[in-house]
């Protein structure tokens, strides 16, 4: 699918700010299908929920990440207590 | 060699850990409250724009600082620059799948709607995914080899391979070929669609993720200096 350069506006019965970014996928077909299953709740309010899902994943990242961070600080902590000297290298944990 | 180990300026890692928190703080509130114009098939995931987007931006800020340091290791031989290059481009990585699970969520429900389509091979998506295994052949590398110097030595001659790589396939290969990412068929980055005023939040996030970026990296480079420490006060005698 492409993305297709502005030409025409379309002959839209709502005249708003958006209104001359509605023609851009006009060529594209917009299901009209009744969406089931997991469609139903992301596509629900405007589609926010996908965003909101976006933001998500990316908390879910750094919150891994924070986890990580947390078990490689504890094992040293570990190491420092017992006195033995971490593997040589810098691997990840 | 403790001595070889330099200290990170901590005022102002926690001045700008600070910022960004706060940066980041009103990122999220101007996304998800300024009012933005809807598209169809886009509707509110438009706001994706200030955090797909910046994903990539920022796994290529990282991938170009572990770039400029393993460069420097070579130059330097210094093992913080080893350190430095490895953990950026940990943090780089994180950034990049980060990048793809938000773009296969924004795809699936906007232009794959009803196909059922997580994955369909967008040209950029494609070398978005090979760009990370190209960086995860780096962290195979590293873990392969044993002796520190010549592990640090490779994989830096290896980063900065991989790192030339970068603009090619995010940026020359995707825009030969049609794609649903701007700049396919040669149009700039911006397409027509995105308003202005998106700008107003778009650039901010850029600079907000790339400033979290430098948080989290940071933080790793404290700790592998630590540890680095650590090893050489237990165990003065092995190599590094």
């Amino acid at each position: 699918m492409t993305i297709h350069p502005l030409h025409t506006l379309p002959d839209s019965t709502q005249a708003g700010l958006s209104t001359p970014y509605d023609s851009v996928w006009a060529t594209a077909g917009v299901p009209t299908a009744e969406p089931v299953g997991l469609e139903r709740v992301m596509l629900a309010e405007d589609k926010l929920y996908v965003v909101l899902a976006v933001v998500l994943i990316i908390w879910a990242g750094v919150l891994v990440f924070l986890f990580r961070n947390d078990r490689r600080l504890a094992r040293l902590e570990r190491r420092l207590e017992q006195g033995t000297p971490p593997e040589p290298g810098t691997h990840l944990d | 060699m403790p001595g070889a180990l330099p200290d990170i300026d901590l005022r102002r890692y926690r001045w700008i850990r600070n910022g960004v928190v706060v940066w980041m703080t009103a990122v999220l509130l101007g996304a998800f409250l300024l009012d933005i114009p809807r598209i169809n098939i886009l509707e509110h995931t438009a706001r994706n724009l200030y955090f797909h987007v910046p994903m990539w931006f920022t796994m290529m800020a990282a991938f170009f600082v572990s770039a400029y340091h393993s460069f420097r290791y070579l130059q330097t031989e210094a093992p913080v620059r080893d350190v430095r290059a490895e953990q950026a481009a940990v943090v780089g990585a994180l950034f990049g799948i980060l990048g793809l699970l938000t773009g296969m969520m924004w795809a699936r429900f906007t232009w794959y709607v009803g196909t059922g389509k997580w994955w369909n091979f967008d040209p950029k998506q494609t070398m978005a995914a090979v760009q990370l295994l190209i960086y995860g052949a780096y962290f195979v590398l590293r873990s392969s080899i044993e002796e520190p110097r010549k592990r640090a030595r490779i994989a830096a001659v290896y980063n900065l391979f991989a790192a030339v790589t970068l603009p090619f396939l995010l940026y020359v290969l995707p825009r030969q070929m049609e794609s649903l990412h701007p700049g396919a068929e040669g149009n700039p980055a911006f397409s027509d669609i995105t308003h202005p005023i998106m700008r107003l939040v778009f650039y901010p996030a850029c600079i907000g993720f790339i400033g979290l970026f430098w948080v989290l990296y940071t933080q790793r480079v404290r700790m592998t200096l630590v540890r680095k420490r650590l090893q050489d006060h237990l165990d003065p005698e092995p190599a590094l």
